[in-house]
């Protein structure tokens, strides 16, 4: 088991480096010079003092030269300064990924508790009225954008309870009833898509499960329906239902980051919203960065998780 | 049904009528269409043939232009406006029409550029394996590290707003999963007897890959071209309604709601009709997808249809 965690963790390190040189190289080869862009328009412009906003972007020397700077900075917890308001940017980045975060947990907190229930009826019921419903629920679920239900849902409350969210965002910690009122509706918009997968992907396994000879097995001993269904089934149904929590929480960090917007959540995907209208280069790489780190060490845990679940998979 | 005479009471009694009368007439009817007979692909196929007509003959059928402003401002639904007037007073029904004609190009543009992008590197990294494959594919993983949206969002935004770039930002992120599938594909066609037989006679290359491998791997790829069409149309509208694609004043689906969002508290309908527009669209898309799954290709994955049927 120690060893299969140790293996995925050095599979990772590859992509980590990978995504670093990726997101450096993305924001360098890109058309259009930063430095002409930031002094936009300011013809006066001296060689001197864009040579100066050039050394403190860092962005002299060759491009190894300004790789090495930037990602040693970046483990030691600098990652420059905003060009908008030169706050440094690990202080802005960090206050925003813990709203991410929280949008994004919750957001498959509901996906898994709605999907996975939902998934196991339908696949229980295989072909009833429920059934029928679920799985075209689905697709409906898959094909709503988020950013149109989050208005809708807005909609929704301020028409029926004449209650939109507060827009100032409230850490857990200060009050946690007025925290949880504002998340409520973003995590559900965005945890639509994934839920439907969820249930789907339930449904898929369930069946697979179902048609066991153990299963059949339990039945034979005469183990009630509603054992077989929870104890020997959604058990084993569930195993590869982890393996697109991974992939799926990409699509929660994407949803949120367009959602964060529409309630004013200054989250992650809002930092970096403005920022890319700000051209404020050292926050896009910083958040893109962030982000990409993220999703990688999310995947990690989801790997690992697997491994615990199912033994054959750290044995291969 | 000139040869028909299947007797009215067969002869093995009454238990035997009802397997006759059952397997007649519907079987008759299901061997025309035979596995095409899929009805969430049909209602797929349907949306998606209707969103085409409007997006081809719309503008020719409603001949309003989408804008054309006028000081009936937030208008309910009317005759003259069968959808209402948004908040300068252009038609809503044409401004969606025009909309269904930006979604369309840049999905079929984007997942052009995916397709061709993905199916050479898919090819390569398949065909060549080795140190080929594995620098392609470790490409592929680093652009999987970051969220398809977010990917888009960076790339649109660092190219500057406007909405060619928002297609090449969409292209670019789905790229990796068209290159991941034929690459599949590819390796899997390689190792059939009759790859190996054709390489064996001294075929090349060359022949190998057109002969062989891309006749194989058709059916996987049009199925993933109509589920990335839908992914390449909701990610135009998030970059549109986030401002990084079309731009305003043009009609776009994302950018209608973006705007109609200022307005929520005047006139509701405003966000719901584009809303609306991109989720039977994408519906549609996702349809078919699903239809064209079960019908051509049921190694790709756990689908609605069920998997009982396989065999």
């Amino acid at each position: 088991m120690g060893g299969y965690i140790l293996k995925r963790i050095l599979f990772a390190i590859p992509t980590l480096i990978g995504v670093t040189i990726g997101i450096f190289l993305m924001v360098r080869l890109l058309p259009g010079d930063i430095i002409d862009i930031l002094f936009g328009g300011d013809l006066n412009a001296s060689e001197e003092v864009k040579d100066k906003a050039r050394a403190q972007l860092g962005l002299t020397g060759s491009y190894p030269e300004q790789y090495w700077r930037w990602i040693s900075g970046v483990f030691q917890g600098d990652l420059g300064f905003s060009l908008r308001n030169t706050e440094p940017v690990s202080d802005i980045i960090l206050g925003a990924l813990p709203i991410t975060l929280e949008l994004v947990f919750l957001g498959l907190l509901i996906a898994v508790i709605v999907g996975v229930p939902l998934g196991v009826i339908s696949a229980v019921k295989r072909d009833s009225a429920h059934d029928y419903a679920a799985r075209v629920g689905g697709l409906v679920g898959v094909s709503i954008p988020s950013f149109w239900l989050a208005t809708l849902l807005l909609l929704f409350t301020s028409r029926a309870f004449g209650w939109v969210p507060p827009l100032n965002y409230t850490a857990p910690w200060d009050d946690p009833i007025a925290n949880l009122s504002q998340f409520i509706l973003p995590a559900i918009s965005i945890s639509v898509f994934t839920l439907a997968i969820v249930m789907r992907m339930v449904r898929a396994t369930m069946l697979e499960v179902l048609g066991q000879d153990y299963v059949r097995t339990a039945r034979a001993k005469g183990v009630n329906r509603r054992t077989v269904v929870s104890k020997h089934a959604l058990r084993n149904a569930l195993i590869p239902v982890i393996t697109i929590v991974g992939f799926e929480i990409g699509v929660l960090i994407g949803g949120a980051a367009i959602v964060e917007i529409i309630f004013g959540l200054p989250g992650i995907g809002y930092v970096l919203l403005q920022a890319i209208f700000g051209r404020d280069y050292p926050v896009i790489q910083a958040a893109t960065l962030l982000i990409a780190f993220t999703f990688i060490f999310a995947n990690l845990l989801v790997d690992i998780l697997y491994g615990v679940v199912d033994p054959r998979i750290s044995q291969e | 049904m000139s040869n028909y005479e299947a007797p009215l009471v067969p002869e093995g009694g009454p238990s035997d009528l009802r397997v006759e009368t059952w397997t007649s007439e519907p079987l008759r009817r299901r061997d025309k269409l035979g596995k095409w007979r899929n009805p969430i692909g049909m209602v797929g196929a349907a949306i998606v043939l209707f969103n085409l007509f409007i997006a081809v003959f719309g503008p020719q059928i409603w001949r309003i232009d989408p804008n054309a402003l006028d000081y009936m401002r937030f208008e309910r639904s009317s005759w003259a406006h069968p959808m209402g007037t948004d908040e300068l007073g252009r038609d809503t029904l044409a401004r969606i029409i025009h909309g269904a004609q930006v979604s369309l190009q840049v999905g079929i543009i984007a997942v052009s550029i995916a397709f061709v992008g993905g199916v050479l590197f898919g090819l390569l990294a398949g065909y060549y394996k080795g140190p080929v494959d594995t620098l392609l594919m470790r490409v592929v993983d680093i652009m999987f590290a970051l969220p398809g949206i977010i990917l888009a969002i960076v790339i649109a935004g660092l190219l500057g707003p406007n909405r060619r770039n928002a297609m090449i930002a969409i292209g670019i992120v789905i790229l990796p999963a068209f290159a991941r599938v034929v690459r599949g594909a590819v390796l899997e066609v390689m190792g059939f007897p009759f790859t190996e037989s054709a390489r064996a006679l001294g075929a090349s290359g060359r022949w190998i890959m057109w002969k062989h491998v891309i006749p194989n791997i058709t059916a996987p790829l049009l199925v993933l071209v109509t589920v990335y069409l839908s992914v390449a149309i909701l990610a135009e509208a998030a970059l549109s309604f986030l401002g990084l694609g079309t731009q305003p004043p043009e009609a776009s689906w994302g950018g209608m709601l973006s705007t109609a969002r200022t307005y929520v508290g005047i006139d509701a309908w405003l966000s719901i009709f584009p809303g609306l527009a991109i989720m039977v669209v994408v519906l549609g898309f996702n349809f078919l997808g699903d239809g064209l799954r079960d019908i051509l290709d049921p190694r790709l994955g756990p689908h609605v249809g069920g998997g009982r049927e396989k065999d």
